[in-house]
């Protein structure tokens, strides 16, 4: 008896969960598996690129080239259903790990594209994120019948180990936009030539959702320290009248707010002794220490510069500082942008040289 | 005119099975067309005034015992004709005849089974009783090693058709006289011989109590299977999960009776039983108290995880490929697609083909001999495995999942449990065909639903990973702790005597 009412009840309290229609079936060889999109916007219509990267067939795994489609729409979803009528295989977006943003989509605000990516049931927040000095058309058709997917996991991995720009997430950028109004994504140029490619092209700076400028070079490099993460870099300097190689291997920032409400920072720098034509003096080596110590903290100062020029604490520095000064960062939040772009932090810079 | 009886009645059992008096000719009645049937008259000493008949059954009673220590003493012992001739039948009860026993029959069924059990019958004419002497052959199969349990370090031998045998193993091994065997007999027309064996002061009372009024119920023809007592004694209709656990060995009989269990054996099956059989006796081998702890629990956790893959593999590999292909990393997502390019069938079609065609290369390598069963199974594994995916009738994805999960459920000990399995994988790959993981996981609900529904003699079947019983269990499943640390019984629900060390 007591059967006959629970499974009638639980069978009930399956339709409440909104499980009420089951999921569709779909065969994964009918689905063009899409790796990369691509978005460019400027004007009324928005574009849509999408690449496959390389694709392989039967038991041999015979290559094909990749399937780029390219759509345009006055809205993302407008363009993804075009892109659905333009290929024969149902278009699978749920493989998509790489978004590219053209430039003239990000000086327009990336908003729209964030919350399509976070609310559509196949897309989410977890994919790599690049804007692209140009067209993300350009750069995503630059991978050819390869597609581009490699040469974007290839950036990505040189990220993670540091040796070249940092990588991010759409979920990070976009936490970031709505917690501290700002945030920075790297970007990527296409070398245009027969072999097209796509190299590193600094990071571009986002304030609200619009693209503010971007990093490059040192002030690029700037950033990444400051962010905690610097890539691999090697300075070049003279001692005693010789030539002598530095590499940067690791680093580190630490901030906190004074009572005035500016900034005081302390970066780390680990720096080793790579090549030399002789060994170093004690006094030469504290003479090399100071110059690599001048040298970021130039590169931090003038980071620092460009953020304040753009009012954009793209890297959380009032957020982080404000973990050793609750009530100074209580009294300056609400107006924090202009207090950053007002007040000049306080640069140290410590250098550690392994010989 | 006479009515066709009802089919629907009771079964009818007669007690008395012969409802006649015990005498010479109501024998020879009951066993008439038995050609096996024999009787001789014989003379006391040669007296012809004092006669005797010795009925027997040809092939249960044993030749020699029968010629040597009943013919010989009644033919030529000389008091036998010497004393009054109504001390003759005491003599012969009290020591005349060399036998183990002589039983004085007063009931024909007495007398009828006895003699179907190997002993012979003496009548004295005027007389309306008879002399039972046991002379009983023992021709039974040899005690051989466990063929199903093999053991690589422990003992070799294991239960064979005799349950006089099979109690004896027992016995060596437990040789306290706590050890009780109370015999039932099971079966109108087989009359089968089925032991309850237990532990007094360890096994739990009630249990035993159960087990004996659940055996003297059962009421039926014969008991030639193992499922004529399973499917009598628990609820095995409504579940295919075994709710008993039998083991050809003794050393895992005798190590369940000192965990609180009780224990069956039935003449005529190589099996002895132990119940409570909750799950976690099911992923048991008779040798994982002979590994280290390490190993075995090690080996443990294995199984338990084997269980889990073949019974979710294959309702997995549908759910993921078919409905959640974003679940599945890129790189294999890409490598199914591209297997599956050729591939005709959809993919559901595919597994579930494939799972039932490992059913029958199995189901025919079990059915024929085993040399020709050995070449099936090679040539079905080759022809529906490399030859399959040549021929892209199955992608090698499918192939792979089927097979893994395949193995996977080889690894269970119990087969009855393997079995269980297998159906609820089957069940588990269509609902995944239906809904995906949602449909996925409402069959694993349900699994642990029907599960938690089972008992097994009073005991929750899932009671080692749950409170179901209100008792500590003795010590944890998944794994095999030290021996030193085992320090209590983990079978009986209520024992006086909980603690099997110091």
């Amino acid at each position: 008896m007591r059967k006959a009412i629970a499974v009638p009840a639980l069978l009930l309290s399956v339709l409440l969960t909104g499980c009420g229609q089951l999921p569709y079936p779909r065969e994964m060889e009918d689905m063009a598996l899409l790796r990369t999109m691509g978005v460019d916007g400027g004007g009324d219509a928005l574009t849509v690129t999408v690449s496959t990267g390389p694709r392989a067939r039967g038991l041999q795994g015979d290559r094909e080239p990749a399937l780029i489609l390219s759509a345009q729409g006055g809205s993302l979803s407008a363009a993804a259903l075009t892109l659905q009528s333009l290929s024969d295989s149902y278009v699978f977006f749920g493989y998509v790990d790489q978004l590219l943003l053209g430039e003239d989509l990000a000086r327009d605000g990336v908003s729209p594209v964030l919350d399509y990516f976070a609310r559509d049931v196949e897309l989410g927040l977890g994919a790599r994120i690049w804007v692209v000095r140009g067209t993300a058309r350009g750069a995503v058709e630059s991978g050819g019948d390869q597609g581009v997917d490699s040469r974007l996991t290839t950036l990505c991995t040189d990220g993670e180990m540091g040796v070249s720009a940092i990588s991010r997430r759409m979920g990070e950028v976009y936490a970031n936009l709505l917690e501290q109004g700002s945030s920075y994504v790297p970007a990527l140029t296409v070398m245009e030539g027969e072999g097209a490619a796509l190299v590193d092209g600094g990071y571009a700076v986002l304030k609200g959702d619009r693209l503010a400028g971007f990093l490059e070079g040192e002030e690029a490099r700037g950033l990444e320290l400051l962010a905690g993460k610097p890539s691999a870099h090697v300075l070049e300097e003279t001692v005693g009248g010789e030539p002598v190689t530095v590499r940067v291997s690791g680093g580190s920032a630490a901030c906190r707010l004074t009572d005035e409400g500016g900034l005081s920072l302390t970066c780390r720098v680990t720096a080793r002794l790579t090549e030399h034509s002789r060994p170093l003096t004690g006094e030469e080596l504290e003479e090399l220490e100071q110059q690599v110590r001048l040298r970021e903290e130039a590169r931090v100062r003038g980071t620092l510069d460009r953020l304040r020029g753009w009012e954009a604490d793209c890297l959380g520095l009032g957020a982080k500082g404000a973990l050793t000064a609750p009530g100074v960062w209580s009294r300056v939040r609400e107006d924090w942008s202009r207090t950053f772009a007002r007040r000049e932090p306080e640069v140290t810079v410590r250098v550690e040289l392994h010989p | 005119m006479s009515r066709a009886p009802r089919i629907d009645l009771p079964h009818p059992r007669q007690e008395p099975r012969i409802p006649m008096p015990l005498s010479l000719e109501n024998l020879e009645r009951v066993f008439a067309d038995c050609d096996d049937f024999n009787k001789r008259q014989v003379y006391l000493h040669g007296d012809p005034s004092r006669q005797v008949t010795v009925c027997y059954i040809g092939g249960m009673a044993r030749t020699e015992r029968l010629n040597d220590y009943v013919m010989r003493p009644l033919a030529q012992d000389p008091m036998l004709a010497s004393v009054p001739e109504s001390r003759v039948f005491e003599l012969l009860e009290k020591g005349a005849l060399y036998a183990q026993s002589a039983t004085r029959a007063t009931e024909l069924d007495e007398a009828a089974l006895a003699i179907i059990d190997g002993s012979c019958a003496l009548f004295f004419p005027g007389r309306s009783d008879a002399l039972l002497i046991p002379v009983a052959t023992e021709e039974k199969r040899s005690v051989g090693e466990p063929e199903n349990e093999p053991a690589l370090k422990g003992a070799r031998d294991s239960f064979v058709e005799s349950v006089r045998t099979n109690t004896s193993l027992v016995r060596r091994r437990l040789r306290a006289p706590e050890l009780k065997v109370k015999e039932h007999t099971v079966g109108r027309q087989s009359l089968t011989p089925v032991d309850v064996v237990y532990l007094a002061g360890i096994a739990d009372p009630d249990t035993v109590a159960r087990l004996e009024q659940k055996l003297d119920e059962i009421d039926i023809d014969g008991v030639e299977a193992a499922g004529n007592l399973e499917e009598y004694l628990v609820e095995a209709a409504r579940t295919p999960f075994p709710l008993m656990v039998y083991t050809q060995r003794p050393d895992r009989f005798c190590q369940g009776l000192l965990e609180g269990r009780v224990g069956l054996i039935a003449d005529g099956i190589p099996l002895g039983w132990l119940v409570p059989g909750t799950v976690d006796q099911f992923f048991k081998t008779g040798q994982d108290r002979a590994y280290h702890w390490m190993t075995a629990s090690a080996l443990s956790l294995i199984r338990y995880l084997c269980a889990l893959v073949t019974l979710l593999l294959p309702g997995l590999y549908i759910a993921l490929v078919t409905f959640h292909p974003e679940a599945i990393p890129v790189k294999l997502a890409l490598s199914i697609v591209s297997a599956k390019q050729e591939v005709p069938f959809s993919t559901i079609f595919e597994v579930l083909i494939m799972l039932l065609a490992f059913e029958v290369v199995q189901e025919a390598g079990l059915r024929l001999p085993s040399p020709i069963g050995a070449t099936v199974s090679i040539l079905g594994g080759l022809v529906v495995g490399n030859a399959a995916v040549d021929a892209h009738i199955v992608s090698p994805a499918v192939l792979i999942a089927v097979a893994i999960a395949g193995v996977a459920g080889y690894t269970m000990p119990s087969q009855d449990l393997g079995s269980a399995l297998r159906l609820w994988r089957f069940l588990l790959a269509i609902l995944a065909s239906l809904g995906g993981l949602f449909g996925l996981t409402m069959g694993c609900a349900a699994l642990i639903y029907h599960l938690a529904g089972l008992e097994t003699f009073g005991v929750p079947y899932l009671a080692p990973f749950t409170t179901g019983t209100r008792v500590r269990r003795g010590h944890p499943s998944l794994i095999r702790p030290p021996l030193p640390w085992m320090k209590w019984r983990d079978g009986a629900v209520r024992t006086e005597n909980r603690r099997n060390q110091r």
